[in-house]
Parts: structure tokens; C-alpha cells; sequence
């Protein structure tokens, strides 16, 4: 009966979409002689503030419950029919937008533009998931994020991608949310939501490269547990440093581990932290050596990522629209036939100086000079922090959930042999 | 977990569905692809056979079986558009629905199966071994990171920071930088080499004309003695005679030699040649051409415009501060040259008798077509800037037959042609968005371009030794030297005219502005000298006569003061009557259309 009430409801949210899909679509105007008299533009109405509420206490409706059955009931269907409807929601009903993910840059933008106006949705959207997760773990992912329910969905193969790839892979979106922040913060783009893949699934409109992006990540989906969760989404690199303070993190048996391993094959996202019972083959003093170098290690990667974001600024600022039009303005349009850029059009009707657009590309190019410095230094940053986190060990005796990478799916507690009594 | 056996039948079905839907969607994701590309690549607006078909239609009107092919062509275009549009969005709704059901087939049939959890081997699990090749590899990635980074920064590197600090310094480097670039297209190369002029006047014909009569056209000697197009010789604004009365009153009749109604309004300037005083007017249903006696103000001759053949039947829609007489005549001595806003280009000899006229397509132009004659020595040019399809051309002034037409890449404008003697040869020169253009008078001939101005173009321009003026409102002041690679020396942005030209000194510009403001600048180098603000707004172009500007306001007020680097003010004459037009310049006499007489001021 719940499926079919859920298949209901989901047929429904297409069916209005279906509606809305007719009153967008864009054309010239013909031009008429006949004194034919254009209709009025219709714009559609502001969405209503109540609604913005509403969405905000779905997400914390959302994100109590999906804790609660995380971490008390334990149960992955309960879980799982959670996701389908933060799916049914957060996606196709609320288009993507607002989310947690894209967020990070209204924060960014704030933080650095005055005259940005955050609105309330945006910054709850940003703390809310960040505050459950330091009491309950990465929860938000498990169930409340459509992206990880999209991706959750088409998850039937998953298979083990062994270390190289993971750590390869893993540091790509340490790199996304550097680039994202440096974005928002220097005003030049939100790229989160430029490129988001699922956009144009909750939509079905987006450009033509989103849908095939989009595509390939729900296919590569199958095999490999939510890819964009894993080795894209910046969001899960705060969620990661957030759950590793967790509270209360789910845990595998709900008492003594037997040590069946179990539950190893059944975490889609290499999650689970084997027992660390053997010795390490260095000694404490190659260690400790090991340990003094990387602290020395990290200011130096640091130095060498920032020398060589501020190589790149001028590559990165080439997005930004006033670095573009003074381009523009410099390497102006050869061929006749091709039209000029809108950016150049307002430009020119706005009857600006050409130094000024040039002195405007100028500061961006200083902002973005500052911004590969910290940037390039974050990310030396992370790597030498990922680098020296592999080096510390902490010894335990279960398998147990990494409580930065696990997401709580749940999944492993099904396997698990050891029940609540 | 459920132990249950599983009902095998039901997975099957379950699965053969999930195919099923899996092979639907695979096939609609082929469909939309392919309709994808197909919607990208075809443009209803612009296609080659509707382009052709639409030339075909402009050459001619009258071809009604070709505009109902043209209309049935279009409609069937955006039909199939947005068909196929609609197909992506069917498209898609159905790919969603199919995925969905491969999704709920399997999850539901993954549900119904019971898994038997498998032990993982141990031996794969060295922690220590795992940990080592975990540093390896984010350290391996690490170096790949950065060594992809500089490779690219290298590869792509282009001192863009330097040459903003170095353009933003000094504006004019931009062009500088231009002309390196080799896919710059804003400086043209000009086709023969030319050096600075020291002249500061205005020529229309080459440096070879100058001291000979032709026969057929007039010597330049002949064209500075009269005023024969707008704004004087070369439609420059700079009177080369001497002697002009620098105070009047309408209301008193000083120095007013006569005046006379003028019978149909209209915005053109006069002009003079000789004793005749040449001007034309027009309402909805008719267009004339008028003679005056320069000594007497009578009405010589007026001769009535019709009967032109593809004269469009109905009256262009202008606005009426345009008008339907805007363009101002142009006259070579032998014959007068009229232009209305219904496209109708008329020649008319001295006698009041029409030589030619033919219909050159009602203008596209939302405010009235008001691009001015002028002559290069028999040829009488046409500026046609109108939407899409803009042109200049050429036609003999005695049969009419054209000579020469060049299409111009250029948006509308209200702007009129300049000719100018560079030092060795004669440009005639253009100004709308985004170009100022030079062309060869007598071929037709690009000669270059310069990307400085943008809007709708309604001043004309200024040039003076070797430096062109081009402004426009909500654009910019722009001072480019011309040459074989045109460049900007300096621009302004304080006040910019929408409707009066400026004029021009070797070392001054005098720029109107239609609010009543007057401004100096110097030529060279741009530094505003003074500015002045005449409290009246003013449409007419400035003249520079006896080293005096002569700028007319609409309400009739001459405002006449030195062409120096401070403000004297020399009068302030009231005509008596608003005027709108630009004064001609003839043999010590000063020729104003009021609103609805035509003044002859002398002393």
C-alpha cells in the first residue's frame, strides 16, 4: 500500500511538472506590419515567503526523523522510504533549489559581499545538516539530500574501488569546494549550481552537457555507490570534518563485534574502518620522524599549492564576466557574421569607458591573484593533513564505521548477526 | 533478512520489465540526441533559403505570390522548431518515466531476492599495506595536481593582468594592443598610405581638385565658397569665408534682410549655391523641393515629389521630432539632390525641373530616416544605416544610376557622412555603432574602421587635423587619429550629444549637447577647458565661422562666442522663432530655418 502511495504521489509531481514544462518555452518574437499588438509578458508571481518556511521545516522534519531511524530504530527500509521522499521534495518538487550543497556559496557571498542579502532558507539550509551531523553523524546524506537519494537509487552493482582509486579520487572535492568558495567569494559565479548534475533531472531542462553529465554519473551509479556523494560533493567534505565530532554515530552491532566481518562487503562506499589490532611495522621512533617531517611537510605544500594558484589566477578569473568582457573588448569580434556577446552589447550601451572595464578586470584579476595564493594553500593544506591523518593510527578491536566517510545508510546494520536484545 | 524462497516468476517478470524499460530508455536517449543536434542546427530565422528569398523579396516589393512563400516558409519553420522542441520535452518526461520503471522493477525485485552475505577474504585486509598505498597515491595525485596546474597556467599564460594595468593607464594602448592582435578586426588596413594632414579644414574633393575646374562637378574652390550640403563644405561644420554678421534680433529686425514662410515643415538644413537657397518639406500626403532668392526670400520654383516609381503608398510611421523631412539636401551646382523618410531620392535641376528620382525601399527606421546628402564630385552619396541591411552608395548625379553600394556592418544611426582630405587623399567618412568607417569617395572602398561608439547614433562627425570625432549619448566622446592604423588618442563621458554634432579645431572640439551645454575640450589630448550652459536645450549643429561658434537653440537663440580655450561670449541673437536646424554660411549671409520661416541674416 505505501509503495503504491508513493508511486501516486511521485506520478502526481510529474504530472505538474508536465504542466509547468509548456509555459517556458522561448522564441524570437515574429514582427508583425499588421499592427498585431504583442501580449502582455506574464512574469510569474514571487514564490511565497510561507513556502521558504515550509522547506525549511521539511529539512529539519527531514533530518530529525531520518536521525532517529539512523541512530534508534537502525533500519535501512525506514531509511530508505525516507530518501524516496527528501527525493520526491528536495528534488523534483523543490527543482534542486534550495540545497544544502549549493549553499555553501550564498554563505561564501555573504561572508564576503555586504550588499548581498542571504536569505534565512540559505543559511539554515548551511547549518542545519553541519549541526546534526556533529550530534548524529553524516544523517543529512543517508536520507535528506536528493542527490545521495538519486544516487542511492540506481546503486544495484556497487563493487569495491580499492585504495588508489578512492584516495586519488577522494581529494577531487576538497579541490571543487576551494574552487567554489574561491568563486562565490570573488562574486564571479556559483559553479555548484552551474554544474549541477541533477538539475536537469529535476527539471527536465538543463543544457545539453548536464543532461549527458547527469546521465553518465546516475549509469556510473550502478557500479560505483554514489560517485558525486564520494569524489565530487563539496558539501560532504564539511560534512566529513563535522561527523568525525560526531556524538552519537551510528555503529555497526549494537553491542560486542563478533569479528564475522559481515558487514565488509556490505558498505557500498568503503566506509567501514577494519580492527586495528597488528602492530605497525615502524617503529615508534620512524614514526615520530615520519611525523616531524610531515608537520614541516604541510607549510611547504602549502607554499608550493599557493605559488601555484596564483600561476593560475588569470586562467581562473577568465570565467568572471568583467575579466571576460575586457577580453572581449580587447580581442573584439572578427568574424561579421558572428554575433557580439550580450555582456558586450550592455557594455557598450551603458556607455562605459573602456579603461574603466579594464581597471573593473583588473581588481578581479588581484582577487583572484589573492584567491590562488589561499586556494592553492588550502588544498596543499588538505593534502598534507590527509597525508599526516593516514599516519596517525588509533587502535580499536571492531569494524566499525568511518565517521568521516560513512554516510549511515544503514545498510550494514542489516548484515550485522549481533541484534539488540 | 528474508529467507523466504523467492517467487522466481515474479522476478523474472519483474526483470523482463526492467529490460524492457532499460532498452526504451537506451532508444529515447538515441531519439533525443539526435533530435537534439537536429534542433541546434537549424535556425528558423536564418536560413540560407529564407535569407535568399527574403533578398529576392527586399530587390522586389510588389512580388506578392514571394511574400506569401515567404510567410507559408517562416510559419512552417517555427512549426517544425517547436514540434521538435516538444518532442525533447515528450522526449524526456517518457526517458524519466521509463528510467523509473526500471528503477522500482529492480529495486522491488532486489527486495524479493534474498542475499546471502559473503565473507571477504582476509587476506586483503593489511591495514598497514592499505595505509602506506593511501599516502602514496594522494601524495601521487598531489604532484599530478600541481604539475597539471603549471603545465596549463604555462600553456595558456597571456599577461592579461599586464595589459589591463598597461590599457587601463592609458586607453588608447587598447587599439595599440589591437593592432598586434592578428584576428583584430578594429583596425582595418588601409589600402594606400596616408600621413598626417595639417589642414584643418574640410576638402570634398582629392588634393589634385583643388586647383582645377572639371567639368561635370564643381572645384573645391567653388564648393568652400558655398554651402552645399549639411554643415557647409564636406558637411564638416567650418566655414572657410569671412564676414558673417555676429548680431541680430528677429523681434527688432536688425540685420534680418528678409524673412519668408516656408510652406511644409520639415528638419533639413538649407543650403546655398549661388543666389539660390535650397530646401524641402514634407507632410503625410505630399513632398516638395523649394527655391529661394537668396537676395529677395521669394519662392522661386517649388516642385512637387510624386510620381516616383516604387514609391510605397503608405507614410513611413516617424517620430515627430524626425519627421518626414529630416535628410538635408545636397547640391553639386548643376542639379539639387532631396532625400525623404518614404526612401524617395529625387534630382532636380536648377530650373525646378526633376532630372531623376527613383524610390530606394522605405527605410527600416523607427524615428525617420535622417542620414543628409552630400556630394564627391558628381556622385552624390547616400547613407542608408536602417535596420539590417545597412548601406552606403553612390549614384551619378546626372542620370542617377548608382555608381557604387557598399553594405555597412553597422546598426541603425541618424548620423550624416563627412568628407575630409586626409593629406593625400579624400575619405568620406561614417559614423554608427560600433564603427566609425571611412570609405573611398569615389569606389565604395572599406579604407578602415574603428570600434568607438555604440547607441543610436544620431551626431555627426568631427574631423580636424588628422583626428576624427565620434560621440553619442549614453556612449562616449571618442577622438581617434586616423591613418593606416586608426587609433584612440582620448575619451570622454562627461557630456555626450545625442542629437548636435560636434566641430572641430586643430586644437579644439566644441561639443554640444542637446540639453543647452557647450563644452571645449582640447583636440589633442582631451582636457576639458570650459564648459558652458546656455539654458536652453538646442537640436541645431554649431558652426565655426570668422573663428566664432555660431550655436543655435531652439528657441531661436544664436549663441555666438569665440572658438578659443575660454568662454567669450561675442552675442546672443533671438531669430524670433524656435529653430531646430543648422545654419548655412554664404557670402557674408547667415540662412536659418525657423519653424516656420526661412531668416536671411546680413549685415
Amino acid at each position: 500500500m505505501k509503495k503504491i502511495f508513493a508511486l501516486v504521489f511521485l506520478v502526481f509531481l510529474f504530472a505538474v511538472q508536465f504542466m509547468n514544462a509548456y509555459g517556458i518555452q522561448r522564441f524570437p518574437k515574429p514582427e508583425f506590419e499588421s499592427g498585431y499588438v504583442q501580449p502582455e509578458t506574464l512574469m510569474p508571481n514571487p514564490r511565497a515567503e510561507v513556502l521558504a518556511i515550509m522547506d525549511i521545516v521539511v529539512l529539519i522534519f527531514c533530518l530529525s526523523v531520518v536521525s532517529w531511524l539512523v541512530i534508534k530504530k537502525r533500519s535501512r527500509n525506514k531509511v530508505f522510504w525516507m530518501s524516496l521522499f527528501a527525493l520526491a521534495y528536495f528534488g523534483f518538487y523543490r527543482e534542486g533549489c534550495i540545497c544544502s550543497i549549493g549553499s555553501i556559496q550564498n554563505v561564501t557571498l555573504a561572508l564576503f559581499d555586504t550588499s548581498y542579502f542571504i536569505p534565512l532558507s540559505a543559511i539554515i539550509f548551511f547549518v542545519a545538516p553541519l549541526v546534526y551531523t556533529l550530534f548524529f553523524g553524516r544523517t543529512f546524506c543517508a536520507a535528506v539530500c536528493p542527490f545521495g537519494a538519486i544516487q542511492d537509487l540506481v546503486a544495484f552493482k556497487p563493487q569495491k574501488l580499492g585504495a588508489r582509486l578512492n584516495a586519488m579520487l577522494g581529494v577531487i572535492p576538497y579541490v571543487y569546494l576551494g574552487l567554489a568558495v574561491l568563486y562565490a567569494a570573488t562574486g564571479t559565479d556559483f559553479i555548484i549550481c552551474r554544474y549541477d548534475p541533477f538539475v536537469g533531472i529535476w527539471r527536465v531542462n538543463a543544457s545539453f552537457g548536464m543532461f549527458v553529465f547527469g546521465g553518465l554519473l546516475l549509469v556510473s551509479g550502478i557500479f560505483i555507490a554514489r560517485p558525486y556523494c564520494r569524489f565530487l560533493c563539496p558539501y560532504g567534505v564539511l560534512l566529513n570534518w563535522t561527523s568525525r565530532f560526531s556524538r552519537k554515530h551510528i555503529t555497526i552491532t549494537p553491542a560486542e563485534c563478533i569479528q564475522c566481518r559481515l558487514c565488509k562487503n556490505s558498505c557500498p562506499y568503503d566506509a567501514i574502518d577494519m580492527p586495528v589490532t597488528g602492530k605497525n611495522p615502524d617503529d615508534k621512533r620512524t614514526m615520530g620522524r615520519k611525523l616531524i617531517f610531515i608537520t614541516f611537510l604541510i607549510p611547504v605544500l602549502m607554499l608550493v599549492g599557493g605559488w601555484t594558484g596564483s600561476r593560475l589566477h588569470e586562467q581562473l578569473a577568465g570565467v568572471n564576466g568583467k575579466v571576460k568582457l575586457a577580453k572581449q573588448i580587447l580581442n573584439p569580434v572578427s568574424d561579421k557574421n558572428q554575433a557580439e556577446t550580450f555582456e558586450m552589447e550592455a557594455f557598450k550601451s551603458a556607455g562605459k569607458q573602456q579603461s574603466q572595464a579594464f581597471a573593473e578586470a583588473a581588481d578581479v584579476l588581484h582577487d583572484f591573484y589573492i584567491g590562488g595564493w589561499i586556494l592553492g594553500g588550502f588544498i596543499g593544506l588538505v593534502f598534507g593533513g590527509l597525508i599526516a591523518g593516514l599516519l596517525i593510527t588509533k587502535h580499536h578491536t571492531d569494524y566499525t564505521p568511518n565517521k568521516g566517510t560513512c554516510l549511515s545508510c544503514v545498510r550494514c546494520v542489516d548484515y550485522c548477526p549481533v541484534k539488540v536484545t | 533478512m528474508n529467507n523466504s524462497t523467492p517467487p522466481d516468476k515474479t522476478i523474472r517478470f519483474l526483470h523482463s520489465i526492467a529490460f524492457a524499460g532499460a532498452l526504451l530508455a537506451f532508444m529515447l536517449c538515441i531519439l533525443l540526441s539526435v533530435n537534439y543536434f537536429q534542433v541546434k542546427s537549424s535556425d528558423p530565422l536564418n536560413s540560407p533559403v529564407m535569407k535568399a528569398m527574403v533578398e529576392k523579396f527586399r530587390s522586389n516589393p510588389a512580388d506578392e505570390q514571394l511574400k506569401a512563400e515567404i510567410r507559408e516558409m517562416d510559419l512552417f519553420a517555427r512549426k517544425s522548431f517547436f514540434t521538435r522542441q516538444w518532442q525533447i520535452r515528450t522526449g524526456g518526461y517518457i526517458l524519466l518515466f521509463s528510467v523509473l520503471v526500471v528503477i522500482i522493477c529492480l529495486k522491488t525485485a532486489e527486495l524479493l531476492t534474498s542475499k546471502i552475505p559473503s565473507i571477504p577474504d582476509s587476506t586483503t585486509d593489511n591495514f598497514w599495506d592499505l595505509r602506506k598505498i593511501n599516502r602514496k597515491w594522494v601524495a601521487y595525485s598531489g604532484i599530478f595536481l600541481v604539475c597539471v596546474s603549471l603545465l596549463f597556467a604555462f600553456l595558456t599564460h597571456n599577461e592579461l593582468g599586464k595589459t589591463l594595468q598597461l590599457t587601463g593607464n592609458n586607453p588608447g594602448l587598447a587599439a595599440d594592443s589591437l593592432k598586434t592582435d592578428k584576428n583584430s578586426k578594429t583596425a582595418l588596413i588601409v589600402s594606400d598610405t596616408v600621413t598626417t594632414s595639417d589642414s584643418t579644414s574640410a576638402a570634398s574633393g582629392d588634393s589634385a581638385s583643388l586647383s582645377q575646374s572639371m567639368d561635370g562637378y564643381p572645384t573645391q574652390q567653388e564648393i568652400n565658397a558655398n554651402s552645399a550640403s549639411f554643415r557647409g563644405p564636406g558637411g564638416n561644420a567650418v566655414v572657410s569665408q569671412h564676414g558673417f554678421p555676429t548680431n541680430w534680433n528677429g523681434g527688432s529686425g536688425k540685420n534680418i534682410k528678409w524673412k519668408s514662410i516656408i510652406p511644409l515643415s520639415g528638419y533639413n538644413s538649407p543650403i546655398v549655391w549661388n543666389d539660390k537657397i535650397f530646401l524641402s518639406g514634407a507632410n503625410a500626403t505630399k513632398r516638395e523641393v523649394y527655391c529661394f532668392d537668396l537676395n529677395t526670400g521669394k519662392i522661386l520654383w517649388q516642385t512637387l515629389v510624386d510620381k516616383i516609381p516604387g514609391s510605397p503608398g503608405t507614410v513611413p510611421k516617424v517620430n515627430p521630432e524626425t519627421g518626414l523631412a529630416a535628410p538635408t539636401m545636397a547640391t553639386d551646382g548643376r542639379r539639387v539632390y532631396a532625400i525623404f523618410a518614404n526612401g524617395d531620392l529625387i534630382a532636380i535641376d536648377f530650373k525646378g525641373q526633376k532630372v531623376w528620382a527613383k524610390n530606394l525601399g522605405l527605410p527600416r527606421n523607427h524615428y525617420g530616416h535622417s542620414s543628409s546628402l552630400i556630394m564627391f564630385r558628381d556622385l552624390l552619396i547616400v547613407q542608408l544605416d536602417q535596420s539590417g541591411n545597412t548601406s552606403v552608395m553612390a549614384f551619378a548625379g546626372k542620370t542617377g544610376e548608382q555608381v557604387w553600394k557598399t553594405s555597412r556592418d553597422v546598426k541603425i544611426s541618424w548620423s550624416s557622412p563627412i568628407l575630409v582630405n586626409t593629406g593625400s587623399q579624400s575619405e568620406l567618412m561614417l559614423v554608427a555603432e560600433p564603427f566609425v568607417t571611412s570609405y573611398s569617395p569615389s569606389t565604395g572602398k572599406e579604407l578602415w574602421r574603428f570600434n568607438c561608439i555604440s547607441g543610436e547614433v544620431g551626431p555627426s562627425l568631427a574631423y580636424a587635423d588628422g583626428v576624427v570625432f565620434s560621440v553619442n549619448d549614453y556612449s562616449k566622446l571618442a577622438a581617434v587619429q586616423v591613418g593606416a592604423t586608426p587609433k584612440l588618442l582620448w575619451e570622454a563621458d562627461e557630456y555626450l550629444s545625442d542629437i548636435p554634432s560636434p566641430v572641430a579645431t586643430s586644437k579644439y572640439l566644441f561639443m554640444p549637447t542637446s540639453y543647452g551645454t557647450m563644452v571645449c575640450y582640447d583636440a589633442k589630448n582631451g582636457e576639458k577647458y570650459w564648459e558652458k550652459d546656455f539654458g536652453t536645450p538646442t537640436y541645431a549643429s554649431p558652426m565655426l565661422a570668422d573663428g566664432n561658434i555660431y550655436q543655435m537653440d531652439k528657441k531661436g537663440v544664436m549663441h555666438i562666442f569665440k572658438a578659443d580655450k575660454s568662454f567669450t561670449s561675442v552675442s546672443e541673437s533671438p531669430l524670433g522663432e524656435g529653430s531646430v536646424c543648422t545654419p548655412a554660411f554664404f557670402s557674408g549671409k547667415i540662412i536659418i530655418r525657423g519653424d516656420k520661416n526661412l531668416f536671411c541674416i546680413g549685415k
